[in-house]
């Protein structure tokens, strides 16, 4: 019986991972990427590039959340299924800090007798690449340039003499005239927990001098300097549309498109949604600008997209070869005419590229002063708890104080357990 | 068949014909189960084994609300589903007019998949667009107050709304069916003792129903205790963590946090407790058997 059973699934595997192999011996390169806007930009590029060459490329394309699975799983059972894997860059730290999954990039370079990367790549960019961040090894090279920016209503600001918002006690005010004054609110904001929260909450976090983590990585969430950030959070969700504590990135736009808000925090993405007629009762009047600041000088969040080549590829090489064309000057510049901010200062200034994007000296200004979210393999965990704990300040179930010693007391926990 | 097969074969046949289900049912259910016990004793990086999975439940509070967030709204959700759906299969076993009308329009809300549900009573629950709110408003009502997925208690009541719209119908189906099959006789008899309807109720469609309500009660709680689409997309447990459920919680650790150990090790206290719950209706409808 034991023999007939271990036949059976000696034969279905064989079967199996016959069929997991493209049978000739015709070079495939296998990407992941993400559907939405970056995934397409790099889906398109590819195809391009088996026309141009005539190696195959398969995509296989992911929404956000799966696509940290599937690469997850690929990497940590190194199953060879991507040749290239496009990630965002907070799930870096977790993915290089997993033994042998990304190759490093260096060895790739000189093998083409190349020194290495070029000088082009904006450095905050390019430090999210390395691991550890900045001075370590390089793992993957940045393809799309996002940061946060500070959007705003020119109209509204001209209509009542406010100047351009420095500080967020600058925000504050002008929240506090606009929703007084206009039928619209003042300020806008996601707070649903998760990722939303927490994005929208880091810029004042460290505006008002906070730091998650001192320097031996213990958390210091709840410093005097945290609290009185969060207590900023709550006073701008006074003048923010009633149940920002569920909203995302969706709610929001859309409350700024329908012209029902005057200012919040959002990615370089939606720009273009601005100018457009069939989404925007804006066309013209919104202005984007750099974070405010506070204690500290105003700092973006960081979000770009990275693309690496996990351990396991099948197809090293030609997987490299198609890295370095896809994030050359050339490729590049038409992933931004695809709506994708660059990774490459000379591009930011293209005077081709800055007709269509008037916001890209001040994009470039956001993504070289901004800053990464903490850089370790326990960010999603963290972040997670986090966002909830903002989340329930905003909702109104606990108070600023109670929530930072809470989220500083889990976050502690998760580092203990990854010690 | 003993004209064709030996003694011997004989015996062995029934082996060989079930040797490929045996077959399937390993490679799909006892090998991942073992594989999954494995698992869950793993913890670290390394994935050393360890009992640490299940010591860290004990000191998880998200855990434990995640726990009780589950149960509270298994129970109000059967609660409500039960009720209506009971209801809703008494008033259509009688003799009212377009009832099979009503009774397919019944099923709709079940026929769709719980995702597309999930989007569109997402939209219905805008606080600022909805629908709920707009006619609300427009029936002169002050909505300010009303963000349902963004207030704890209203989003767990919302969550409620949305299981409760979506799985009545199922209830609601099963004990028509099993209205259907209590023969008249009992009836007339009672009618003619001069029972009242409500003793006919009481002590008649009752006990006679009774298979039928702890078959759906038994499939109801099964699913609410593990209800993981909807939720995911109505609130994916917020705010804060007001609205999630063990099964979010699972989802989370293991394909978020890339910690498949300590999911695992929750799924087991899920697995045991849903067991538990599963063996007590089922004793108590073999007893109902017996009697």
């Amino acid at each position: 019986m034991s023999k007939f059973l271990s036949v059976l699934l000696i034969l279905s595997l064989v079967f199996l991972s016959a069929c997991n192999r493209g049978g000739s011996g015709e070079k495939v390169i296998t990407i992941a990427v993400v559907s939405g806007v970056e995934g397409d930009a790099l889906t398109q590029a590819a195809k391009d590039y088996e026309a141009q060459t005539g190696i195959k490329i398969k995509i296989a394309q992911f929404p956000y959340q799966s696509l940290f699975e599937k690469e997850l799983i690929d990497l940590q059972s190194k199953t060879g299924a991507y040749d290239l894997v496009m990630m965002d860059d907070p799930w870096f730290p977790k993915f290089a800090s997993l033994s042998n999954a990304l190759t490093e990039l260096t060895p790739l370079y000189q093998k083409k007798g190349l020194q290495g990367h070029d000088e082009d790549f904006v450095k905050t960019s390019l430090a999210l690449c390395r691991h550890p961040y900045e001075s370590g090894k390089l793992f993957a090279l940045p393809y799309v340039g996002n940061s946060q920016l500070f959007f705003y209503r020119k109209d509204i600001f001209e209509k009542y003499n406010l100047k351009s918002p420095e500080t967020w006690d600058d925000v504050l005010s002008a929240a506090k005239t606009i929703s007084e004054k206009e039928t619209m609110k003042g300020y806008v904001m996601r707070a649903a927990s998760g990722n939303s929260a927490v994005a929208d909450f880091m810029p004042i976090f460290w505006a008002y001098g906070a730091e998650m983590f001192d320097a031996n990585g213990n958390p210091t969430i709840n410093s005097g300097e945290g609290i009185a950030a969060l207590k900023m959070m709550l006073e701008l969700g006074k003048y923010s549309p009633s149940g920002y504590a569920s909203f995302g990135a969706d709610e929001v736009s859309n409350h700024l498109l329908q012209g029902t808000a005057a200012m919040s925090i959002n990615w370089p993405a939606w720009i273009s949604a601005f100018s457009d007629a069939s989404k925007s009762k804006v066309i013209g009047k919104m202005e984007f600008t750099t974070m405010p600041g506070a204690k500290n000088q105003g700092k973006a969040e960081i979000g770009n997209w990275l693309i690496a080549i996990p351990q396991s590829a099948q197809n090293k090489d030609a997987a490299f070869d198609f890295l370095l064309w896809a994030t050359d000057k050339q490729q590049m510049k038409l992933s931004a005419t695809r709506g994708n901010p660059p990774t490459r200062t000379s591009l930011f200034k293209d005077e081709e590229l800055l007709k269509k994007n008037p916001a890209y000296p001040v994009q470039l200004k956001s993504l070289e002063t901004s800053r990464p979210r903490p850089r370790t393999p326990q960010w999603n965990e963290i972040e997670n708890v986090f966002g909830i704990y903002l989340s329930k300040a905003n909702s109104g179930e606990l108070s600023a104080e109670d929530a930072m010693n809470k989220a500083n007391e889990e976050v502690k926990k998760i580092v203990e357990r990854g010690k | 068949m003993s004209m064709f097969l030996s003694n011997k074969q004989e015996r062995f046949l029934p082996y060989l014909l079930i040797a490929p289900t045996v077959a399937v049912l390993f490679t799909l259910s006892i090998y991942p189960l073992f594989y999954a016990i494995k698992t869950s004793f793993q913890t670290g990086d390394d994935l050393h084994f360890s009992l640490g999975n299940f010591t860290r439940l004990f000191s998880d509070g998200f855990f434990f609300s995640a726990l009780a967030h589950t149960f509270v709204f298994a129970s109000l959700a059967l609660t409500l589903e039960f009720l209506i759906g009971l209801s809703l299969a008494l008033l259509l076993d009688s003799k009212l007019r377009g009832k099979n009308v009503f009774r397919a329009l019944l099923l709709v809300p079940m026929m769709l998949p719980p995702v597309v549900v999930g989007v569109i009573w997402r939209l219905m629950f805008n606080s600022d667009f909805g629908a709920i709110n707009g006619t609300l408003k427009s029936f002169g009502f002050d909505t300010t107050n009303l963000t349902w997925l963004a207030s704890s208690k209203l989003a767990f009541l919302s969550i409620i709304v949305v299981d409760v719209w979506q799985w009545t119908p199922f209830v609601f189906l099963i004990l028509l069916a099993g209205l259907q099959a209590i023969p008249n006789e009992p009836y007339e008899a009672a009618l003619i003792d001069g029972s009242s309807p409500w003793q006919t109720f009481k002590n008649i469609t009752l006990p006679l129903l009774k298979p039928a309500i702890l078959i759906a009660l038994l499939l109801r709680t099964m699913d609410l205790l593990r209800v993981f689409d909807s939720i995911f997309i109505l609130t994916e447990g917020g705010p804060g963590n007001a609205t999630e459920t063990i099964s979010l919680y699972i989802y989370r650790t293991a394909f978020r946090f890339g910690d498949f150990g300590y999911a695992t090790a929750m799924s087991f206290v899920l697995l045991i407790l849903t067991n538990i719950i599963s063996a007590m209706y089922i004793r108590f409808l073999q007893k109902q058997e017996k009697a």
